[in-house]
C-alpha cells in the first residue's frame, strides 16, 4: 500500500531528476557544443581544443602593445596543432588534459561577472585575462604550474611566428661560408616571408 | 676495414649480429667507447635508438625541435621538486643539442670522490691523460673573441668590475659562427658533436653502427653478460617493428644516467646486489636571470655559452652566460598580457646568464615504468641547498648591475618580477625560500649507477666494470659518485675513454 507521503516523494524525485537532467544537459552543452570552427585544417587538435588555444593565446598576447601581432594573428593554434602531432602519445594526453582542465575550470570557479560560469573559450577577453591571472598568481604551486605550462605552450607558438621574431630582431640568420656570422646577414628564408 | 652505418630503412626483418663488444648509446660516453675499442682492433656494434640528423633536420622552431630530438618530446620532468630535464634521442646523443661546454672536473672535487667512495685511481692526475686524449681529438679550445658577442663580454665586464675571476668557456667547436643555435643543432656543423667526430672515427675503424635500434634487455648467461636484444623503432614516432639481438663478449652500457638504470631494471634487476641501481640521482639544478640594458645587446649573436666564472665553485655554484631559442627564453619571463609583451620587446637589449648548483644532498631515483620505456624520475631539492640557488641568483644580479644593467628578472616566487637595484636584490640573500619557489632546470644528471670501491655500495668500479656481472661495463655519467660541480660532458668522455681501455684489456 502506498504511503501517505508517496505523492510528495514522487514530486521530489521528479523535480530532483529534472534538475539533474537540466544540469547534466547544461554541462554537456558547455563542454561539447558550440565551439567556433578552426581557421585552418587541423591535424591533431579538436575543434574545442583549438578554440581554447585561440582564447588563451588572445588573453596572453592581446592585440596592440610593444609587439604588434596578437596571439590570434600569430596563428598559435596552428602551431600548437603541428607541435602536438610530434609529441609522444603519453605527453600528448597530458597536454590535452591541461587544455581540458583550464577550459572547464571556469564552469566551477567562475570568471568575474554574472556570465562568468562559462567554459573558458566562451568568455569575453577581459574575463579570460582575469581567469588566467587567477591561475598565475595563485598561492597554490600546482595552480601556478598549470598556468606556466599553458603559457609556455602559447609562448612557444608566439615566438615561432616569423613576423614576431622579425619585429624583435631575433629571426635566425642565413649561415653562409667563412668567418663569424655577421649580424647584417640576411634572415633565414624560412623566417623572411612577409605577412602572418 | 670500414664499418657501416645502418638506418631504419635498411632493416629487413629480425636480425642477429655478433661482435666482440656491443655499445648501447651513441652519446658522449658510447661514442668514445666505440671509437677507442674499434681502433684497438675489436669488432664493435654501436646501437642508438634515435636517427642520425643532418643540418636539414635541425628545426629552428624550438618546440618542434625539442619534440623531435628529445625523449618524451622534451617535456620530461622530475616528480617531487618539479623540474624539467632533457635527454636527447639521436645519433650523437646530447652532444648534438648541448652548448659544447667542456670543463675538467676540479681537483678538489675528484679528491672528494676518491675519499668518500673508496676510489684510488680517480684523481685529477689519473684522469688528465684521458681528458687530454678527448680534448685533442675534439679540438677543445677556449671560445675565440670574434664570436663572443656582447652578451658574453658584458658578463666579463661585470665580473671584472667586481673582481670575480672569469674566463672564456672551452668548447668542442671548430669554426664557430656565433649563431647561438647550439640547442637546436649546429647548422654550421662547427660543433664537434659525437655524430660527426667519434662515430665516423669508429666507422672508419670498422664499427657497425645501428640507428633506430632500441635496446630492451641485457642478455646474461650465469654471471656473464653475453649480449643485448631489442627492437627497431621508426624514427621520431618510436613505433616498434622487427627485433634484433647482438651477441658479444662484452657489453658497454652508455645509454645515459636516466636510461641505463631502467635497462638494468628491465633486465631482471641486473647488477643490483648493492641496491644502488637507479638510486642517488643527482642534478646540477640551474637557475637564470634575464638582465636588460639601455643599449642593444643583439643577444642572438655570439657563442651560445661563451663565458663562465668558477669564483664560487667551492660555495656550490658555477656561473655561465646563456642563449637559447627566444621561445625558450620567453617561457621564463614573468607575467602575461601587455606586461609580457613589453618584456619580450626588451629581449634585443637583454642578456640571460645562468648558474648551476652543486647540490649533493638533493637526491632522487630513476625507476622503470610498467608500461613504456620512459623512466619515472623522482628528485627533491634539499631544503639546506635552496640557499645555493638564491645566492647564485644574487651573484648573477650583482654582476649584471656591475655591467650596467637597468633591471633584472630572477624568476623566483616571492621576489619582485623586476629588480631595479642591488638593494632591492638583497631579498635574494635574506629571504627564506622554498624549493618550489625557483624555476629550475636540470640537464646535468648523474650517479644512478655510481662507482664505488666497495661492491656493496656501488654498481661499478672506477674502471666502469660492474661489480656483479662479468663483461658488463657502464660508460655514462651514471657512474659519477657525486656532482662534478662543473659541466659533465668532458669528464664523462674521459671516464669512458678509460673504461674502453679496461674493456680492451679484458678481451
Amino acid at each position: 500500500m502506498p504511503s501517505r507521503r508517496y505523492p510528495t516523494r514522487v514530486l521530489n524525485e521528479t523535480v530532483g531528476g529534472g534538475f539533474a537532467l537540466v544540469l547534466s544537459t547544461w554541462v554537456l552543452v558547455r563542454v561539447f557544443w558550440g565551439h567556433a570552427p578552426p581557421v585552418a585544417p587541423l591535424l591533431s587538435l579538436s575543434r574545442r581544443e583549438a578554440a581554447f588555444v585561440r582564447a588563451a593565446a588572445a588573453a596572453i598576447f592581446p592585440a596592440g602593445g610593444a609587439v604588434s601581432p596578437s596571439g590570434g594573428e600569430a596563428r598559435i593554434a596552428v602551431h600548437t596543432d603541428r607541435w602536438l602531432v610530434q609529441l609522444e602519445p603519453r605527453v600528448r594526453l597530458l597536454v590535452r588534459l591541461l587544455f581540458f582542465l583550464v577550459e572547464h575550470a571556469t564552469l566551477f570557479f567562475p570568471a568575474p561577472g554574472l556570465d562568468g560560469f562559462r567554459r573558458f573559450s566562451s568568455l569575453r577577453l577581459d574575463q579570460c585575462e582575469a581567469a588566467l591571472e587567477g591561475w598565475r598568481i595563485s598561492r597554490l604551486a600546482p595552480r601556478r604550474l598549470v598556468f606556466q605550462g599553458l603559457r609556455a605552450i602559447v609562448t612557444m607558438g608566439y615566438l615561432s611566428h616569423p613576423p614576431v621574431l622579425r619585429e624583435l630582431g631575433l629571426a635566425p640568420r642565413v649561415i653562409g661560408p667563412g668567418g663569424a656570422l655577421a649580424n647584417e646577414a640576411p634572415i633565414d628564408p624560412r623566417y623572411a616571408e612577409t605577412g602572418p | 676495414m670500414s664499418g657501416a652505418l645502418r638506418v631504419f630503412a635498411d632493416y629487413r626483418g629480425d636480425s642477429v649480429e655478433e661482435a666482440d663488444v656491443v655499445v648501447v648509446g651513441s652519446g658522449p660516453g658510447g661514442g668514445v667507447a666505440a671509437k677507442e675499442l674499434a681502433e684497438s682492433g675489436h669488432s664493435v656494434v654501436l646501437l642508438e635508438e634515435g636517427p642520425p640528423l643532418t643540418p636539414d633536420d635541425f628545426e629552428l622552431d624550438s618546440a618542434i625541435s625539442m619534440a623531435r630530438t628529445m625523449r618524451e618530446s622534451g617535456l620530461r620532468t622530475t616528480l617531487g621538486t618539479v623540474m624539467p630535464t632533457m635527454q636527447a634521442i639521436c645519433l650523437g646523443g646530447g652532444s648534438v643539442v648541448n652548448s659544447a661546454i667542456c670543463v675538467r672536473t676540479p681537483e678538489f672535487v675528484l679528491d672528494e670522490w676518491c675519499e668518500r667512495y673508496g676510489l684510488r685511481h680517480t684523481t685529477r692526475a689519473d684522469l688528465d691523460p684521458h681528458y687530454d686524449a678527448v680534448g685533442e681529438f675534439l679540438g677543445i679550445a677556449p671560445t675565440p673573441e670574434a664570436v663572443l658577442g656582447r652578451r658574453n663580454t658584458l658578463f666579463r665586464e661585470g665580473c671584472d668590475a667586481l673582481g670575480y675571476a672569469s674566463e672564456p668557456i672551452q668548447r668542442n667547436v671548430r669554426g664557430c659562427r656565433g649563431s647561438g643555435e647550439c640547442f637546436t643543432g649546429c647548422r654550421a656543423r662547427a660543433k664537434q658533436s659525437v655524430d660527426i667526430t667519434y662515430v665516423p672515427a669508429a666507422l672508419r675503424a670498422g664499427a657497425r653502427v645501428l640507428t633506430s635500434a632500441r635496446v630492451e634487455q641485457v642478455i646474461v648467461a650465469g654471471r656473464r653478460a653475453v649480449g643485448v636484444r631489442g627492437r627497431f623503432v621508426t624514427p621520431f614516432t618510436g613505433r616498434v617493428t622487427a627485433s634484433f639481438e647482438v651477441r658479444a663478449r662484452a657489453v658497454v652500457l652508455a645509454a645515459g644516467c636516466m636510461a641505463t638504470p631502467v635497462l638494468l631494471q628491465k633486465s631482471g634487476d641486473l647488477a643490483n646486489r648493492s641496491r644502488q641501481v637507479g638510486e642517488n640521482l643527482r642534478f646540477h639544478p640551474g637557475v637564470a636571470i634575464t638582465a636588460f640594458f639601455d643599449d642593444e645587446v643583439d643577444p642572438s649573436f655570439g657563442a651560445t655559452q661563451g663565458y663562465q666564472s668558477f669564483q664560487f665553485l667551492r660555495e656550490g655554484y658555477k656561473l655561465e652566460t646563456l642563449w637559447a631559442p627566444p621561445a625558450v627564453l620567453a617561457v621564463r619571463m614573468p607575467g602575461s598580457g601587455h606586461a609580457l609583451k613589453n618584456r619580450l620587446a626588451r629581449l634585443p637589449r637583454s642578456v640571460v646568464w645562468d648558474a648551476i648548483g652543486s647540490c649533493n644532498r638533493s637526491v632522487g631515483t630513476v625507476r622503470s615504468r610498467r608500461w613504456g620505456d620512459s623512466p619515472r624520475l623522482s628528485w627533491r631539492l634539499h631544503r639546506s641547498e635552496v640557499s645555493i640557488l638564491s645566492r647564485a641568483l644574487y651573484t648573477l644580479t650583482e654582476i649584471a648591475f656591475a655591467a650596467g644593467a637597468r633591471g633584472v628578472m630572477a624568476g623566483v616566487q616571492g621576489v619582485p618580477e623586476e629588480i631595479h637595484s642591488l638593494d632591492a636584490a638583497q631579498v635574494l640573500r635574506n629571504k627564506d625560500f622554498n624549493s618550489g619557489d625557483f624555476g629550475t632546470g636540470g640537464n646535468h644528471a648523474f650517479c644512478t649507477t655510481r662507482m664505488h670501491g666497495d661492491p656493496a655500495r656501488g654498481v661499478v668500479d672506477e674502471f666502469g666494470r660492474c661489480h656483479d656481472v662479468e663483461n658488463l661495463y657502464i660508460a655514462d655519467t651514471g657512474v659519477f659518485p657525486r656532482c662534478p660541480s662543473v659541466n659533465p660532458m668532458w669528464t664523462g668522455m674521459a671516464l669512458a675513454h678509460r673504461t674502453a681501455a679496461s674493456v680492451s684489456d679484458a678481451l
